[in-house]
């Protein structure tokens, strides 16, 4: 798969390893991952666009306006697993500094 | 609710009215997550950024949707010349065994006197021979390039049209 993992991607892959099973907000992902709206939106519609998250609209309280949250697909979740240095092995902080900004 | 926050919902309103079907969703789940962000300047560039998000994934669908269509173009073009180049090589060769056909005649009139009087190994020659390679040959090549047969049976036709007015007026 000819995904491009900058560091960003990196930290917001990360961000799905934590509780993969989960639904996640872009705003608690953005709070998470400490990137603004601009890095991490552009982030995430590439990975839903490669089939690695899938997302889905909240069915919220009624008078409430739906969220759209996101969460790792299987093969998402074998792709960051096989490709990712994860928090898993301990090294993405490390991996992510060494790439440094591009 | 702010000003800053109040600018934010109708910037992201706004990009979601006007961004392309592909990118709607993303923008609206931007809008969203609007009501969820504490603070009115935080909310304010959290509008900013998802407008650039949105602006640069519209432009990045938009580059990739004229490249696509460029190339179906190209192809299509490819496609229109290689059956033109067909055609002709397909018209030339028949044009060039039809003067191979009219030159063994005129060859052999001139080997055998007399033959030149007979107006048979003419037909033979210049029409019958030359005309059964075409279809025979446009048979065969029918499936495999289709182009060359055509170009095969036009010219063939517009030759035997030619001999045929040709031996008529005489």
């Amino acid at each position: 798969m000819n995904l491009r993992l900058s560091p960003q991607t990196l930290i917001v892959l990360d961000a799905f390893l934590d509780q993969a099973e989960e639904w996640k907000y872009g705003y608690d992902l953005s709070r998470v991952t400490g990137l603004k709206s601009g890095t991490l939106y552009p982030i995430l519609m590439r990975l839903a666009e490669r089939r690695l998250l899938e997302t889905a609209w909240e069915a919220g309280e009624p008078g409430r306006p739906p969220r759209h949250m996101y969460r790792f697909t299987p093969e998402g979740l074998r792709f960051t697993r096989a490709n990712a240095p994860s928090r898993s092995t301990g090294n993405l902080g490390k991996v992510a500094l060494e790439l440094g900004p591009r | 609710m702010g000003t800053p926050r109040n600018l934010a919902a109708r910037l992201l309103t706004a990009v979601l009215r006007y961004a392309p079907p592909e990118s709607r969703e993303w923008a609206s789940a931007m809008l969203r997550e609007l009501d969820f962000i504490e603070g009115d300047w935080p909310a304010f560039f959290w509008a900013l950024g998802s407008a650039a998000a949105i602006a640069r994934h519209a432009a990045s669908n938009w580059k990739s949707w004229n490249s696509n269509k460029k190339q179906t173009e190209e192809e299509k073009m490819n496609s229109t010349g290689k059956k033109a180049a067909g055609v002709a090589s397909g018209a030339g060769l028949a044009l060039l065994l039809a003067f191979a056909g009219m030159g063994m005649v005129q060859f052999i009139g001139f080997m055998i006197p007399g033959l030149e009087n007979l107006h048979w190994p003419h037909f033979l020659g210049a029409i019958i021979v030359p005309e059964i390679v075409f279809v025979v040959s446009a048979i065969l090549l029918w499936r495999k390039r289709p182009p060359v047969a055509v170009g095969i049976l036009l010219m063939g036709a517009a030759i035997g049209v030619h001999v045929a007015v040709h031996f008529a007026m005489r």
